[in-house]
């Protein structure tokens, strides 16, 4: 069957089965590898993308259900030369380690920071606890989201996206 | 503003989904009713798909037909209708943690909704998957029988509505028949005070399956206990309510009850098993405490 979609800003008209997965469809059809599969059932957040506004597990939605969804991975954010604010925050906190977990950290924290730009300690890890990185670099991770905030409040709305 | 993203390939797809017929996905639940009546248990019924894809992790190809609920939006709704709150089962736990209405007239069952999983599970996963999953360690499933809510089955011939308390009959059984959906969940209102106590016990606090849940809500005229809900989930083979428990309560006010044996009640009416999250002794033991929790808050919000 055929669906429509939007990644990162563009559409996209695909053949998918329904043994798809959004995760298959992103990383083999459409080569955006920055969505990783970890346990392939929910569990680990590695696969995360924003779907319609809201955290999801790609790993977990068949390809069908993509149909008409609006999805951001971590492609979209920002490029090597121009990141995205919540990046250029994980690199500076050094919150990287083997980073593969990273691209699903950046967009939980994105999610968070949209919805709730001064979050406190708590709240970011509220925010993440669908996030799991087997480094257990935590600290830094959380003090690279918390960077983000003072970041994205002193260059104000105009770079949110 | 969005970047286009480096797509490396205008299309690497090796499968063509063209001919691949057996997937519905109705746009109006009449339609949904005649495709499940057509199939009965030989179609699997896709609504979050957090429970579906999980047990059918590595062999979706196996599935040969699929019901897709997800562009039935008629059943996302919640609203409330005499005296009755309804909720559509096709409802996130996400949509039930931030409905101001399920905030302010059935704060355990939001609470609930917000311990399901994490932020991804929490924004796909249904509360008609929750509860036809029917796993003794739902989430959702303690609070809707300690609220008495009630389900509304409907078949493309006829509709009934059963109530929570009946509809659970085993570990991943239920009582619904193979042409039946799950379409709407049913709460009733009332003008008395209620206040309740929430509590998940489990290894961590978020992606875990419960060790064991408590829901307690109690009805209040002026001082005085005149309805109770207790329930638990993962200490029995379905949740369950503790209705003896429940009517010890009744007619007293708080002051009057000995929370700590209401404890112990609760521990002899329970019947869990040792897994990996918890020995029988162990789930015992804390349900007895957890019970005195649960009434110190209650006692503590009505401060």
């Amino acid at each position: 069957m055929q669906i429509t979609f939007t990644v990162n800003g563009e559409e996209r008209e695909l053949e998918v089965t329904p043994y798809t997965r959004l995760l298959d469809l992103l990383r083999e059809d459409l080569g955006l590898t920055g969505v990783k599969e970890g346990c392939g059932k929910g569990e680990c957040g590695a696969c995360t993308v924003i779907m319609n506004g809201e955290l999801t597990a790609s790993c977990l939605v068949p390809a069908p259900q993509a149909d008409q969804a609006e999805i951001l991975t971590v492609e979209g954010l920002g490029t090597r030369d121009d990141l995205h604010p919540i990046q250029e925050s994980f690199v500076e906190a050094g919150a990287v380690q083997c980073g593969y977990c990273i691209p699903g950290m950046i967009l939980a924290g994105k999610r968070l920071l949209d919805e709730n730009p001064e979050p406190t300690e708590k709240e970011v890890r509220y925010g993440l606890s669908g996030n799991i990185c087997r480094c257990t670099g935590y600290a830094k991770i959380i003090d690279a989201v918390m960077l983000a905030a003072d970041k994205l409040a002193v260059e104000g709305s105009d770079s949110s996206d | 503003m969005i970047r286009k993203s480096p797509m490396k390939q205008e299309n690497r797809q090796m499968i063509s989904g063209a001919d691949f017929e057996q997937y519905f996905q109705p746009q109006s639940l009449e339609k949904a009713l005649e495709i499940k009546a057509e199939y009965e248990d030989q179609i699997e019924v896709a609504a979050g798909t957090t429970d579906l894809l999980v047990a059918n992790y590595e062999k979706l190809h196996q599935i040969k037909n699929w019901l897709d609920l997800d562009k039935l939006s008629e059943l996302r709704q919640i609203e409330v209708k005499d005296n009755n709150l309804y909720i559509g089962a096709m409802a996130t736990h996400l949509q039930l943690m931030k409905s101001d209405l399920i905030k302010e007239k059935f704060p355990v069952l939001a609470a609930a909704a917000e311990d399901v999983g994490s932020p991804q599970i929490r924004s796909r996963g249904t509360i008609g998957g929750n509860i036809c999953t029917s796993s003794p360690a739902g989430d959702l499933l303690a609070p809707l029988l300690s609220y008495q809510a009630s389900f509304k089955l409907q078949s493309a011939e006829a509709e009934r509505i059963v109530e929570a308390e009946e509809f659970f009959t085993g570990p991943k059984r239920n009582l619904m028949e193979a042409d039946e959906l799950l379409t709407e969940i049913i709460i009733p209102l009332t003008e008395n005070k209620r206040e309740g106590a929430w509590v998940k016990v489990g290894r961590r606090k978020a992606l875990v399956i419960s060790t064991l849940t408590l829901s307690v809500v109690l009805e209040f005229e002026a001082e005085q206990i005149v309805k109770a809900g207790v329930a638990m989930g993962s200490v029995a083979p379905t949740p369950i309510r503790l209705g003896e428990v429940e009517e010890m309560m009744l007619g007293n006010t708080l002051a009057e009850l000995d929370y700590k044996k209401l404890g112990q009640e609760v521990k002899a009416r329970i019947n869990p098993i040792d897994d990996l999250r918890g020995t029988k002794e162990y789930r015992e033991d804390v349900a007895a405490d957890v019970m005195v929790r649960a009434l110190n808050e209650i006692e503590r919000k009505r401060g």
